[in-house]
């Protein structure tokens, strides 16, 4: 599946043990709110379709390995969420300015902190991650170096003053800033060697206790099993009301699903779509339903050096077949009523959603017209004939007929999804195959070519059409750089080259006044949605169940926030 | 041919499907698209990383190069390093597969002795209403889908007993207080209970069936006939003339299943979340962790050889005129 690091749909799956099944008496007290009275104590249970595959932030794939990271590494700021949506707010930093030339961030940070080891948790520690980071950005560090954008160096001026030194203002510095993990220099400076590789290869999650500086250290973990949080006594913020939290991996979701029915489970996130109505008939168990940050989408290879099929670069063409496609029905049928049509690719999980894309009408009718009057008639079986064209890629008269690529990995039913967009290009004359590609690496290797090569604009010759996924992200720096040349053999899924769209990429990076920033950014969807690079299907819900018997628990914070973890209790 | 001759050439046999083997592993695996690189896709991971990494990995070597690396390493038993974790392989695999072979091996044990029972029965009683309700519970087994069971399992069975679903412990136990040594024995047995059963019930009507009809072919023989004549009972007819000359397609079908207990059961490890070999094999291809594959593989391909070759050295010892034939 393609999506980025961090997603906001990450498969987590919260269950509850009830106060004596740990063992251990609970305690009440008010609540932080001061509305209802908490329970403290209890084994929070969590079940999860997404296993914690490391706890090094250099080295790490899958979701729910940021999750857990959030959990255990301090982080400079966070996000909060509340009726006015997401906001970014303090962790271990309390409060930041500005220079007046944008190029400079400080920010004052929580006295007194403590590693779990009990050495002093300080501004060097912040200092040294963001310098080592950026040192070896280009190896050892690349996965965490996204981060820091621009980050030139890093200066701890005192034990709670971090001052971080930037090549040029960045307008989204504190939403990337959000996904770096503050790292115990004790641990990690002697990994440094002469290049930095153990940097990559170091492995924390073997080498118990972790040294950790978040709410919760690590007491065992598991790959492919249990991994077991418990509440870090020198955290710096608010304490876990829960004892100890687990998180246990699922391969297979209807397992997970009936453990929550069976009482061995207690907060399940990302329900199936088809386990959703049976579960709302069990009295004991809460569903939430929140808007997700998953979108799907009919993928369009926009390579302007794509050797065949050609036609499908015009987006008259792409425009007129996507208008065939019945979105009610995949809703109806694909996400049993789940889901919303969405227009853009960022989502509408991300504020600076640009609401004036389209929509696109399902008017088959329409379609037609404006292929038959881009001359493509339909032959004596009804499918289309493409012209013959001359030039640098002269290609002969063909039949639109074309094959989509859909991955095995997605989280919702892409073959469902695939018979309905082939049942409207159907209408619309034209004639689709599915091509099942595996798994992502393997799916995605068929839509880059094996020999993709961005410095030679190599690759994305011969995929035509592609169905995945995206999950996209509350700032929306990441969706919008998956279209640049920067992102070819790496995120990009289409080939994209335009460099006018580079370029505004960039000076939406380097654009401080927010509402500056959002008109760049508008113009930026327009120009996804204007050249049909994805014709954008629906958007998911975020859907997760939990036992009644625990509260506090705020959907819209998965992978977002310690509190996500730390605020859930025992109702009283 | 002397039995010695017939070893010799299974024993040789044995060795050249096992070259073979290796072989096809290294090939199998370059064949699918992308490798461990490009499954590592980060936001800033530029093309200059890629190569590096690659250069890193051996991948940038030409793939015959790659082959005698890796023939090389295996001869010094090195099976080489997980291109994920940079641990040695082995390493990686010993804990999955020290998982997998007690689920496996239980599960193969109540395979064979329930289907032996119900297939020797089910000749005995050839007819009746016994025979017609093994045959057809074996057939139905047989049939179903090993996942498709497993699911049923999950659904109708495990609440109503109260055994677990997924993984190989409770995640609450000894987490805040300690458990005892017996606490954590029941604990394994009663996670390994569902897998252990799936797998039986799958392999059991397998059993079954090949024991009726090999047990239907001998108690038909004229010797059967004689010992009935004689007034032997029926229980020394079936066991001592009947059972023991049907043993060899039997000892053929518990080699095989022997054979596959390296690998474990994908489908049954992956539906009850149970972090054995199998697992490990879905995650190595998802991340085209190709030395780990490569060793699940030999592995798998190893254990199937050892045992089939000790099934045709038991077959000298069950039937002598095998080595004739």
């Amino acid at each position: 599946m393609i999506r980025p690091m961090r997603m906001a749909t990450m498969v987590v799956a919260l269950a509850v043990l009830a106060a004596g099944c740990s063992g251990k008496k609970a305690v009440t007290t008010p609540s932080s709110s001061g509305s209802a009275a908490v329970k403290k104590g209890g084994i929070l249970r969590i079940g999860t379709t997404s296993a914690i595959d490391s706890l090094n932030p250099y080295n790490y794939i899958e979701t729910q390995a940021t999750n857990a990271m959030i959990m255990i590494y301090p982080q400079l700021v966070q996000y909060a969420h509340g009726p006015d949506g997401f906001t970014i707010v303090g962790d271990f930093a309390d409060s930041w300015s500005t220079s007046t030339d944008g190029k400079d961030l400080t920010f004052k940070l929580k006295p007194n902190a403590k590693w779990s080891d009990g050495q002093a948790l300080t501004a060097d520690d912040a200092a040294w991650t963001i310098n080592t980071t950026v040192k070896y950005q280009n190896g050892p560090t690349a996965e965490m170096a996204s981060a820091l954008t621009h980050v030139k160096s890093a200066d701890a001026s005192d034990a709670s003053t971090l001052v971080i030194h930037y090549d040029a203002p960045v307008g989204n510095a504190l939403a990337q800033l959000e996904q770096l993990w503050i790292l115990p220099r004790h641990v990690w400076e002697p990994l440094i060697g002469t290049n930095g590789h153990d940097l990559k290869t170091f492995h924390p999650e073997q080498h118990l206790p972790m040294v950790v500086g978040g709410a919760y250290s690590v007491k065992q973990y598991e790959k492919k099993g249990t991994t077991e949080f418990i509440p870090n006594p020198n955290f710096y913020g608010p304490k876990s009301y829960a004892e100890a939290v687990t998180l246990t991996y699922y391969t297979n979701s209807d397992s997970m699903i009936a453990d929550l029915e069976h009482g061995q489970l207690d907060w399940v996130d990302q329900v199936p779509f088809n386990a959703v109505n049976p579960l709302t008939k069990d009295t004991s168990i809460v569903i939430d339903k929140v808007p997700g940050s998953e979108t799907t989408n009919i993928t369009w290879n926009s390579n302007p050096r794509k050797l065949k099929n050609r036609e499908l670069l015009d987006p008259q063409v792409k425009k007129a077949l996507s208008m065939c496609v019945d979105r009610d029905q995949i809703i109806s049928v694909v996400f049993s009523g789940y889901a919303s049509k969405v227009e853009s690719l960022v989502g509408d999980i991300s504020p600076l959603e640009n609401p004036n894309l389209g929509p696109l009408q399902h008017d088959c009718a329409g379609g037609n017209a404006t292929l038959d009057q881009l001359g493509y008639t339909k032959g004596s079986d009804g499918i289309r004939v493409v012209p013959a064209t001359t030039g640098q890629y002269a290609q002969p008269a063909h039949p639109m007929s074309y094959e989509i690529v859909t991955p095995t990995t997605t989280d919702f039913n892409v073959d469902r999804e695939f018979d309905i967009v082939k049942q409207g290009f159907a209408a619309a004359g034209v004639k689709v195959t599915q091509k099942v590609g595996g798994d992502s690496t393997a799916s995605y290797a068929l839509e880059t070519d094996d020999n993709c090569d961005a410095s030679t604009s190599t690759g994305y010759a011969h995929f035509d059409i592609a169905m995945w996924d995206w999950a996209g992200y509350i700032d929306p720096d990441f969706m919008l750089s998956v279209v640049t040349k920067g992102q070819w053999c790496s995120w990009s899924d289409t080939g994209w080259d335009n460099p006018a769209y580079d370029k505004l990429y960039d000076q939406q990076g380097a654009t401080v006044d927010p509402e500056a920033r959002k008109q760049i950014v508008y113009q930026m969807q327009q120009m996804i949605y204007d050249n049909w690079l994805y014709t954008q299907l629906i958007n998911e819900q975020y859907i997760d169940a939990h036992s009644k018997t625990w509260i506090g628990i705020d959907a819209d914070l998965n992978a977002y926030a310690k509190t996500y973890y730390t605020a859930v209790h025992q109702t009283g | 041919m002397r039995s010695a001759d017939y070893v010799i050439k299974r024993v040789l046999f044995a060795v050249v499907t096992v070259f073979v083997a290796v072989t096809l592993n290294f090939v199998l695996f370059r064949a699918v698209p992308g490798d461990a690189v490009s499954a590592l896709r980060c936001r800033a991971c530029t093309q200059q990383f890629k190569e590096a990494e690659r250069r890193e990995l051996g991948l940038d070597k030409p793939l015959v190069a790659q082959y005698w690396l890796y023939v090389e390493g295996l001869l010094h038993g090195n099976m080489g390093s997980s291109l994920r974790t940079e641990q040695p392989v082995l390493g990686e695999l010993w804990v999955p597969i020290a998982n997998t072979m007690p689920m496996v091996i239980l599960g193969t044990l109540f395979s064979i002795v329930i289907g032996i029972l119900v297939g020797v029965t089910s000749a005995w009683r050839r007819d009746t209403l016994l025979d017609k309700t093994g045959l057809y519970t074996a057939l139905g087994f047989y049939s179903m889908p090993t996942q498709w069971l497993g699911l049923l399992m999950v659904f109708f069975v495990a609440g109503a007993i109260h055994l677990p679903t997924s993984g190989i412990r409770d995640p609450t136990l000894g987490l805040l207080t300690h458990a005892s040594t017996w606490a954590v024995i029941v604990d394994r047995l009663r996670h390994m209970a569902l897998p252990s059963i799936t797998l039986g019930l799958s392999l059991y009507g397998e059993y079954a069936l090949i024991t009726r009809s090999a047990m239907l072919e001998t108690l038909g023989e004229d010797y059967v006939l004689t010992a009935r004549a004689k007034g032997l009972r029926n229980l020394p007819i079936v066991w001592a003339h009947g059972f023991r000359n049907a043993l060899l397609p039997i000892i053929t079908l518990v080699a095989l299943s022997l054979g596959t207990i390296i690998a474990g059961a994908i489908t049954v490890e992956y539906v009850f979340s149970y972090p054995g070999i199998g697992l490990a094999t879905v995650e190595a291809i998802d991340q085209r962790d190709w030395p780990v594959l490569q060793a699940i593989f030999l592995l798998l391909t190893l254990s199937v050889i050892v045992f089939n070759l000790v099934a045709d050295l038991l077959y000298v010892k069950l039937d002598p005129r095998v080595v004739d034939q």
